[in-house]
C-alpha cells in the first residue's frame, strides 16, 4: 500500500482552542480593536467589533513578579479590561480557551528602526555609504552637516511594514521604538505597536526619545571622520542648540536647530559601537544634561562597574559571537585571546550588569542574524544566574519606562494596551514556544503548537466493520494514519482541506479501496464522516479517542526544564592578554617601598648616583640618597644591587592607545576634536610600552592638518579606565603641522585643492584663525560687559584658539623644515604667544638660534631622515645641535614600536653629537617632562615627585638593557618576573577556550572560520597612509 | 716601516666634508693593524690581535702578543689599543641605493609593475651615488644584498659593497637570488578589511598563481631550447641551485608552504621574515633552510605573544639549531643594523652571536662567505674599527674602514651638514 503524504494546508490544530472553531483560519481575521478612534472616512459598511473577549485557562503574568495562575483575561476595544481567575460568563463575549498556556505582556523592543523608509534617492551626496543607508529627505534650511538632523521624525515617516512586523512579533514583540538608525542626531523616535493596521493606529507616542550616534551614517560630508569628530560635532550642535533657544535672539531659521531646542527634553537613545564608546556617550550627555539611554554592544561586562555608577540605562543585545573553529592549531594561534574570552563572557554580560544594583537594562534583538533564536538567547543569558522576572522586565517594564510608555505598554493592567503573547510554557523553558501574539486586541497566531490535536489512537468503525484501530501521528506536516487489527497494519493516504481530511484506504490488497470524508471535533474527541466503499456504496463511519484525551489540562504549575546553570566567566581588566586578573592579582596598590643600592639616574643636577638608595611612599617618592635603618623600617625594601633606576619615560609623540581615527583631517582646522575624547584604555601598547619603561604617553592628533586636534596625556595605568589614565592638571596641548602633509603633498591627485596647498597658504591660514579667535574673544568681552544682550555663539573651534592666545593651552607642532618653522615663530610673536613646542622638527638645528630666543623647544627623532622630500636635510646630530645651543630637547617614538626602547634612541644623542649620557637621558626624561609642562610632577628622580620609575637590569642606555620593574605613582604596572606568570596564565586560559570552543562545536554549536581582528596603530597621519 | 700613524691624528684628517665621498682608489696598500679587540664574525675574538692586510686580502690574523711585525711587510702599521676591529656588516634584502627619499616617486626604483617579476634586477638599478649609502657606511655597514620588492616575485638581487663608481664595480654577486612574497593564508577582520570570503578567494588565486609559476618555470628549466621568457628564464637558476629562493612570509602555514615547495623543487630556500619560524624550527633545521630576521625593532605579531618575542626569536632559533641572520628593512635603517643585532644581546644572544648574525651568518646564507663575513686568513679585507662596541649606540663609532683592502672615506652628508651648523653656532667638536 503506497502512501501519499499531503501537507495540511492550514494549521489544523490551534492546540487547545476545541471550543471554537471558527477561530481555526483566523488570526488574521479577528476582528480589530481599535486604540483610538480613526480620522479617515468610512468606506463601505462599518466592521466594528468591540466585543469582549476573554482567553481562559491561562496563566498571566501581569508584569515580572506577578503571576495569576488558571486566570482569565479579559479585553475589550484593544485594552485589557480584567486579569484574574475565572468569573461567571458574561453573555455577548467572545471566549477561547488558552489550554493552560502562558500569558506574558508583549516585548517592547528598543533599538530599530521599523517602518522608517527605505534609503532614498534624495539624500544627496555620493558613494557606496551614502547608498546604503536609510536617509531621511533633509530641509535645505538645516544644519550644516547633514549627520545631523534633529528635525526627523520618525512618526511623521512611519508605515507599518507587514514582514518585518511579522518578525519581531514572532520573537514576542508588541511594540517598538523607531527611528532612522543613520546619522549622529537621529531625529526623534516614536513608539510604534506592531499591528498591521493603519499606521495612525500603531504610534503609541509620537515623540518618544531622540536618537544618536557617533557615526555619521550616510551623510556623504567629508567631516566628520574620525570618532572624536562626531563627538566634537555632536557637542558643537548642542551648543548650537543652546545658543538658538535663547530667548531675543535675532538669528536666521535653522529647521534643525528649531526642532532640536524643541525636542531637547527628550531622552536620547544612544547607539555605540563598544562599551568605551558608551562611556563617550555618559561624557556628552552630563555636559548637556541628557537623559540617557544607551544602546550598548555586548561588551558593557568589561567595565560593568563604571557603566552602572553613570546613571544611564542600557538597551543590551541579545547577539553572542559564533565560536571559532579552532581545528587547526597554527589558525587557532591567530585568534586573540580577547576574541575567545569575549566568546565566552558575550552571553553574561546582562548578568554580570546585573552584579551592579544600579544597573538599569532592557534587551533587543537588534543584532540577532533570526530573531527567532531570541528565547534560546534568553535561556543562554539566564543560565549565568540572571533570574526570570529580570530577564521579562528587561523586555517589558524596563523598556516601556525607558521609552515613556509605561501607562500603556510593558504590562497587563487594567486599562493598559491589550499586547501580550502566549506561550506553551514558561518563558524560560526550554520547550517554550511562542504560539499566538495580540497586538492591541489583535491576534496573530505565530507558531502552531507542538502536539497535533488529532493525534492519539481510535477506535474506527467503518460502516459496520469495527476492530480496527486508526493511529494519527503527532507529525505536524504530515501526520501519518495507520489502521491496525491483530497484527495487521494498513497504511492510509491522507490529505486535508479545509477541516474536511479525505482518507484513501485498502484494507484488502488490490480489493479496491474505502474513500472516505471526515472531521474532527476536538470539543467531542471524535472522527466521524461518509465515504464509499470499493464497491461504490456510500457509508457512514466514525472514531472515537481511546482513553483519555491527550490534550494537556493546565496543572497549575509547572516544571521548568532549564538549561543547566554555568560559571560566571572571568573578566580581565582590560579583558585581553596581560590584562589583570583577581585570580592572580588585582591592580596592585601603592605601597611604601625602598629600592635599595641601585644606580640613580636622577636627571637632576646631582647626576647619577651610585649604591644609592630610593624611597617611595604614597606614590611619591620620598627620599633619595642613602637611608638610615631607621627610615628603612616598616618598609618594603627592593634590592636593587647591579640595577639602574631612571625616572620613567616620557613620550612626547605617541598615538597609542587612540579609537577609531587619530587625524579629522578633514578640515585645515580642527581645534574643536579632542583626543581626550577618544582613548583607548584596553590597547596592548600601553602594557608593551611599560616593558620598554615609558610612563608617559603625551597622544597627539595626526598631522593631517594645519590646526589639528587637542592632545591628551596620559600615564600608562595598564588596566584602569581612560578617564583614569589621563595625567590630571596636565596643561592642555594642541597639535599643530606644518609642511607636506598639511598641504596634502602626498595625499594622491585627488586632493589638490584644498587649502593650503603651499607653504605660503599655511602662513596666511594661521593668521587668518587666530584672527578670528581675536574677533571671537571681544564679542564676548562685548557680551559680559553688556555691550551686547544675546551670548555669542559657542565655537569649539575657536574656544581653543582663544585659549592658544592667552597662554591657557599650548601647541606642539608637527614640522620639518627651518622656513616654516620660522614663519610659526613669528605669527606667534605677532599674536603675542609662544610656540611650546616643535615636533619633528628634523631642520631645528638650522634655526636653533631662533627657536632659543622665541623660547620653543624640539622633540625630534634620533636619526630618521630619507622618507619624504622635506626631511632631506635632517640629520642624526640634530638633537645634540639643539641642545647645545640651549633649546630644549627631547626625543619621542610617534611609534608604538620604537617607543618601546627610547632609551636607546636617547643614547644615539651620546653617538651623534657626543653629548653626556646623563644628558642624552634626559632627552626621553626630563626635558620632555619640561617641554609638557609636568615637570614639577614627573621627569626626574626628587623627593616630592611622582614615584614613575623604571628599574633596569643594566646601564640604561646600553643595547641590550631591559627594564626589570616599571612603575607609576608608586605602583609597579610592569614586572619582569609577572610578565612571565601572565604569559603562562594566558596560554592556560587560550587552551581552557580552545577546548571549550571545540566542545561547543562537537556539541554541534556554529562557529566560524578563525580570522584575526586587526588592531588599530597608528602614525602621524595614517589616515591617508602617509608617514610622519 | 714607512709611517705609523697616530690614531686621533688619522681620524681627524678624515673629517673633510664632502656630500658624496670619493670612492678609494683600486690600489689597497699593504697593512698591519695591532693591538685592537679583533671580533671574528665566527664567535671567537681575539682580544689583543694583529691583523695583516694585502692585496685586498686579510693575510693573516693572530694574537699580537709575541708578534714581531718585519715593518717592511707593511706600508701602514697601525697601533689601536682599545679599539675594536669588525667584519664589515653585511644587510641582506635591502632597498639601499634603490631607493632616495621614500614618498619622492622620482626616486624610487624598487617595486615593478604587475605581480610576476622575477626578471627584474636590482643590481642595474643601484645607485652608488646614493647620499644614504655613506651614512650607512658609517655605522659599519660595508656590504649589502638589495632586493625588489612587491608583487608576488618581486625580481632578482644582488650583493654589492658599499663603496664603488658604479654597479658593476659595486657588484659582489650579481643575480644571487630571487624574491618572493608569499601569499597571506590568514583572514582579518577590521572595519576597514574586505570580507573575509573575498580574502580567502584571493589566496587561493594567488597561490594558484605562484604554483603554477613555478610548475612552468621548472618545465622551462628542464627544456632543451625553449622560446625565450624573460619570466621563466630568470627562475631558471632556482633549479640548479645557482640561485637562491628568497620568501618573504611570518606565519607558520606560510613558512610551511614555502618549505614544501622548495622541496618539491630541490630548490634553495632563505625564509625572510620568520616571525613565527622558531614555532617549526625542527622543519626548517631539517630541511636546512636559514631564516633572515627582518627586524628585531618589532612589534609581536599578535597582541597575546610575549611583548620582548621579536627580541627574543634570535635566540629562539639559536637555541633550535636554525641558522638566521638580522637586517633591517628600507634603505636609510640599515644604519641601524648594528642595533638590531644588538637588541638580541639583552635576549639571550651573546654579543659575538649577534655579531655573527650581521657578518658571517648572512655571508653563508648569500654563498659568499668563502669570501666574506669573517676576519679570517685570505678573505677579502672588508672590515673597520671601532672606537668602541659597535653594537651600542654608544659605542658604535667607526674611524676607519675598508672595503676589499681599500680604505675608504667616512664623510657624508650629514656630517657635513653638522659640520657646517656646528661652525655657524660656533660649537666645538664632539
Amino acid at each position: 500500500m503506497t502512501e501519499i503524504k499531503l501537507l495540511p494546508s492550514f494549521p489544523a490544530d490551534l492546540m487547545h482552542m476545541r471550543k471554537i472553531l471558527t477561530l481555526f483560519y483566523t488570526g488574521l481575521i479577528l476582528p480589530v480593536m481599535t486604540l483610538a478612534q480613526d480620522s479617515s472616512p468610512l468606506e463601505g459598511l462599518s466592521d466594528v467589533r468591540e466585543q469582549l473577549t476573554i482567553i481562559r485557562n491561562v496563566d498571566v503574568t501581569t508584569e515580572p513578579g506577578k503571576t495569576i495562575r488558571a486566570a482569565e483575561l479579559r479585553i475589550q476595544k484593544g485594552k485589557v479590561v480584567s486579569v484574574g481567575t475565572p468569573a461567571a460568563l458574561p453573555p455577548g463575549a467572545v471566549v477561547i480557551d488558552g489550554g493552560g498556556m502562558h500569558v506574558y505582556p508583549a516585548f517592547i523592543e528598543l533599538c530599530s528602526d521599523y517602518g522608517m523608509p527605505e534609503a532614498s534617492a534624495t539624500s544627496g551626496g555620493s558613494g557606496r555609504r551614502e547608498a546604503s543607508r536609510n536617509t531621511p529627505v533633509r530641509a535645505t534650511s538645516s544644519y550644516w552637516n547633514r549627520a545631523i538632523h534633529p528635525e526627523f521624525s520618525a512618526a511623521s515617516v512611519f508605515q507599518p511594514d507587514g514582514k518585518r512586523a511579522d518578525e519581531l512579533r514572532k520573537a514576542g514583540f508588541g511594540a517598538a521604538l523607531t527611528v532612522a538608525r543613520d546619522g549622529i542626531v537621529r531625529g526623534s523616535a516614536a513608539v510604534v505597536l506592531l499591528g498591521d493596521g493603519q499606521a495612525t493606529l500603531q504610534i503609541v507616542r509620537a515623540e518618544a526619545m531622540m536618537g544618536m550616534s557617533f557615526d555619521k551614517g550616510s551623510s556623504g560630508q567629508d567631516y566628520p571622520s574620525s570618532l572624536m569628530g562626531s563627538i566634537a560635532l555632536l557637542r558643537q550642535s548642542m551648543l548650537d542648540r543652546n545658543w538658538y533657544g535663547q530667548p531675543n535672539l535675532v538669528h536666521d531659521f535653522n529647521v534643525s536647530l528649531e526642532a532640536m531646542h524643541a525636542k531637547r527634553n527628550l531622552p536620547v537613545v544612544f547607539d555605540v559601537s563598544d562599551y568605551r564608546s558608551a562611556l563617550r556617550a555618559v561624557r556628552v550627555a552630563k555636559e548637556f544634561d541628557l537623559k540617557l539611554v544607551i544602546k550598548g554592544s555586548g561588551d558593557e561586562y568589561k567595565r560593568a562597574d563604571e557603566l552602572a555608577a553613570t546613571g544611564a540605562s542600557f538597551i543590551l543585545p541579545l547577539q553572542f559571537p559564533k565560536a571559532y573553529d579552532v581545528s587547526d592549531p597554527f589558525d587557532a594561534l591567530n585568534i586573540t585571546l580577547a576574541d575567545m574570552k569575549h566568546w565566552e563572557a558575550a552571553p553574561a554580560n546582562a548578568a554580570i550588569m546585573a552584579l551592579q544594583k544600579s544597573a538599569v537594562f532592557a534587551f533587543t534583538s537588534d543584532g540577532l542574524k533570526d530573531r527567532k533564536e531570541m528565547l534560546a538567547a534568553l535561556r543562554k543569558v539566564a543560565r549565568y544566574g540572571l533570574d526570570t522576572n529580570r530577564i521579562l522586565s528587561a523586555l517589558t517594564t524596563v523598556p516601556a519606562r525607558l521609552a515613556g510608555v509605561e501607562d500603556k505598554l510593558g504590562a497587563l493592567r487594567p486599562g493598559m494596551v491589550a499586547s501580550f503573547i502566549l506561550c506553551t510554557k514558561p518563558l524560560l523553558d526550554k520547550e517554550c514556544v511562542i504560539a499566538e501574539s495580540w497586538i492591541s486586541g489583535k491576534r496573530y497566531v505565530l507558531k502552531e503548537a507542538d502536539t497535533l490535536e488529532i493525534a492519539g489512537r481510535f477506535a474506527l468503525q467503518l460502516d459496520t466493520l469495527k476492530g480496527y484501530t486508526m493511529q494519527v501521528s503527532e507529525d505536524r506536516t504530515a501526520p501519518k494514519f495507520t489502521l491496525k487489527k491483530d497484527t495487521i497494519e494498513i497504511g492510509v493516504e491522507a490529505s486535508q482541506n479545509g477541516l474536511q481530511w479525505t482518507l484513501r484506504v485498502e484494507l484488502q490488497k488490490r480489493k479496491g479501496a474505502y474513500r472516505l470524508n471526515g472531521m474532527y471535533d476536538a470539543t467531542t474527541n471524535r472522527w466521524s464522516g461518509i465515504g464509499q466503499d470499493p464497491a461504490g456504496r456510500w457509508i457512514s463511519w466514525f472514531a472515537t479517542r481511546d482513553g483519555a484525551a491527550s490534550v494537556p489540562k493546565p496543572t497549575g504549575k509547572d516544571s521548568v526544564v532549564r538549561d543547566s546553570a554555568v560559571q560566571m566567566p572571568s573578566v580581565w581588566w582590560p579583558q585581553t592578554a596581560f590584562g589583570w586578573d583577581k585570580a592572580i592579582q588585582t591592580i596592585p596598590t601603592q605601597a611604601t617601598v625602598c629600592f635599595r643600592n641601585a644606580t640613580v639616574w636622577t636627571c637632576e643636577s646631582q647626576g647619577k648616583l651610585m649604591q644609592a638608595d630610593v624611597l617611595v611612599r604614597d606614590g611619591k617618592i620620598s627620599k633619595v640618597g642613602a637611608l638610615s635603618p631607621d627610615e628603612l623600617k616598616g618598609v618594603r625594601v627592593i634590592d636593587c644591587t647591579g640595577k639602574h633606576i631612571t625616572p620613567g619615560i616620557i613620550d612626547e609623540h605617541s598615538h597609542i592607545a587612540i579609537n577609531q581615527g587619530v587625524n579629522e583631517g578633514t578640515q585645515s582646522i580642527t581645534s574643536e576634536v579632542r583626543i581626550g575624547d577618544v582613548i583607548d584604555p584596553d590597547d596592548i601598547d600601553i602594557y608593551r610600552q611599560l616593558a620598554g619603561g615609558v610612563t608617559t604617553s603625551h597622544l597627539l592628533h595626526g598631522s593631517a592638518n594645519a590646526i589639528g586636534g587637542q592632545t591628551a596625556l596620559i600615564k600608562l595605568r595598564w588596566g584602569r579606565s581612560a578617564e583614569a589614565l589621563k595625567f590630571e592638571g596636565a596643561p592642555p596641548f594642541i597639535k599643530f603641522a606644518l609642511g607636506e602633509n598639511v598641504k596634502q603633498t602626498n595625499w594622491g591627485d585627488n586632493n589638490v585643492s584644498r587649502y593650503p596647498q603651499t607653504r605660503m597658504g599655511v602662513e596666511q591660514l594661521y593668521i587668518d584663525a587666530f584672527s578670528r579667535a581675536r574677533a571671537y574673544e571681544r564679542s564676548w568681552k562685548d557680551f559680559a560687559a553688556g555691550t551686547t544682550k544675546s551670548a555669542p555663539r559657542k565655537d569649539l573651534e575657536l574656544e581653543a584658539l582663544m585659549e592658544i592666545l592667552n597662554s591657557k593651552r599650548f601647541i606642539t607642532c608637527h614640522s620639518y623644515q627651518q622656513g616654516e618653522i620660522n614663519m610659526l615663530m613669528h605669527v606667534a610673536d605677532t599674536f603675542g604667544f609662544r610656540v611650546n613646542t616643535f615636533t619633528h622638527i628634523l631642520e631645528g638645528y638650522k634655526v636653533a638660534d631662533k627657536m632659543k630666543r622665541h623660547g620653543a623647544g624640539g622633540s625630534s627623532f634620533a636619526d630618521w631622515w630619507a622618507y619624504k622630500y622635506e626631511v632631506i636635510d635632517a640629520i642624526p646630530y640634530n638633537g645634540a645641535l639643539m641642545h647645545r645651543c640651549g633649546v630644549l630637547t627631547a626625543f619621542n617614538s610617534d611609534d608604538s614600536e620604537m617607543a618601546r626602547r627610547l632609551n636607546q634612541e636617547a643614547a644615539k644623542a651620546v653617538k651623534y653629537g657626543g653629548l653626556s649620557e646623563e644628558e642624552a637621558l634626559c632627552f626621553v626624561t626630563l626635558n620632555p617632562a619640561k617641554l609638557l609642562r609636568i615637570d614639577q610632577r614627573v621627569g626626574s628622580i626628587k623627593a616630592g615627585k611622582d614615584a614613575d620609575l623604571v628599574v633596569w637590569n643594566g646601564h640604561p642606555l646600553s643595547v641590550g638593557s631591559r627594564p626589570v620593574q616599571t612603575y607609576v605613582d608608586g605602583i609597579c604596572y610592569f614586572d619582569i618576573v609577572r610578565d612571565e606568570e601572565l604569559r603562562k596564565r594566558n596560554e592556560s586560559e587560550r587552551q581552557r577556550l580552545i577546548r571549550k570552543m571545540s566542545d561547543d562545536k562537537q556539541q554541534g554549536g556554529a562557529s566560524q572560520r578563525p580570522t584575526t581582528t586587526l588592531r588599530e596603530e597608528f602614525h602621524c597621519n595614517d589616515m591617508e597612509h602617509l608617514p610622519h | 716601516m714607512k709611517n705609523i700613524l697616530s690614531f686621533a691624528f688619522l681620524f681627524f684628517s678624515l673629517q673633510a666634508v664632502a656630500q658624496r665621498p670619493v670612492p678609494a682608489d683600486g690600489k689597497p696598500s699593504r697593512i698591519l693593524l695591532l693591538n685592537a679587540t679583533a671580533h671574528v664574525g665566527n664567535g671567537k675574538v681575539v682580544e689583543n690581535s694583529a691583523i695583516g692586510l694585502a692585496d685586498g686580502k686579510i693575510t693573516f690574523i693572530m694574537d699580537a702578543r709575541g708578534f714581531k711585525p718585519d715593518p717592511r711587510s707593511f706600508d701602514t702599521i697601525m697601533t689601536l689599543p682599545g679599539k675594536h676591529i669588525y667584519p664589515g656588516f653585511i644587510s641582506t634584502g635591502s632597498i639601499i641605493g634603490l631607493s632616495e627619499i621614500e614618498l619622492v616617486r622620482a626616486t624610487n626604483d624598487f617595486r615593478e609593475s604587475g605581480t610576476i617579476n622575477p626578471s627584474a634586477r636590482a643590481l642595474i638599478a643601484y645607485n652608488t651615488d646614493s647620499r644614504v649609502i655613506p651614512t650607512v657606511r658609517d655605522n659599519g655597514v660595508l656590504m649589502a644584498q638589495i632586493a625588489p620588492q612587491g608583487g608576488l616575485f618581486s625580481g632578482t638581487s644582488s650583493v654589492v659593497q658599499l663603496d664603488a663608481w658604479n654597479w658593476e664595480d659595486a657588484a659582489v654577486f650579481a643575480d644571487d637570488g630571487i624574491w618572493l612574497n608569499w601569499p597571506s593564508m590568514r583572514t582579518f577582520k577590521s572595519p576597514w578589511s574586505d570580507p573575509e570570503d573575498e580574502q580567502r578567494e584571493r589566496m587561493q588565486k594567488s597561490l594558484a598563481t605562484l604554483n603554477r609559476q613555478f610548475e612552468e618555470a621548472a618545465a622551462y628549466a628542464d627544456a632543451t631550447d625553449p622560446l625565450f621568457n624573460p619570466h621563466l628564464q630568470a627562475m631558471k637558476g632556482l633549479f640548479d641551485s645557482t640561485k637562491t629562493l628568497f620568501v618573504r612570509c611570518d606565519f607558520a602555514r606560510e613558512i610551511l608552504e614555502a618549505l614544501a615547495l622548495s622541496e618539491r623543487y630541490g630548490i634553495k630556500l632563505v625564509i625572510v621574515g620568520g616571525a613565527d619560524s622558531w614555532r617549526i624550527a625542527d622543519r626548517l633545521k631539517a630541511g636546512k633552510v636559514p631564516v633572515i630576521i627582518e627586524r628585531t625593532h618589532a612589534l609581536p605579531y599578535r597582541e597575546d605573544e610575549d611583548v620582548a618575542l621579536p627580541y627574543k626569536l634570535p635566540s629562539l632559533l639559536r637555541d633550535a639549531g636554525v641558522e638566521f641572520a638580522i637586517t633591517d628593512q628600507g634603505f636609510w635603517q640599515h644604519r641601524n643594523l648594528p642595533f638590531q643585532a644588538g637588541m638580541a644581546v639583552g635576549f639571550g644572544l651573546s654579543s659575538e652571536e649577534a655579531l655573527k648574525a650581521i657578518t658571517l651568518s648572512p655571508a653563508r646564507i648569500l654563498g659568499i662567505d668563502s669570501r666574506c663575513g669573517s676576519l679570517e686568513d685570505g678573505k677579502d679585507a672588508t672590515l673597520f674599527v671601532s672606537s668602541g662596541d659597535a653594537l651600542e649606540m654608544t659605542g658604535n663609532h667607526v674611524e676607519l674602514a675598508w672595503i676589499a683592502g681599500r680604505e675608504i672615506s667616512l664623510d657624508n652628508y650629514q656630517k657635513a651638514l653638522y659640520d657646517r651648523y656646528r661652525t655657524k653656532y660656533g660649537l666645538s667638536p664632539r
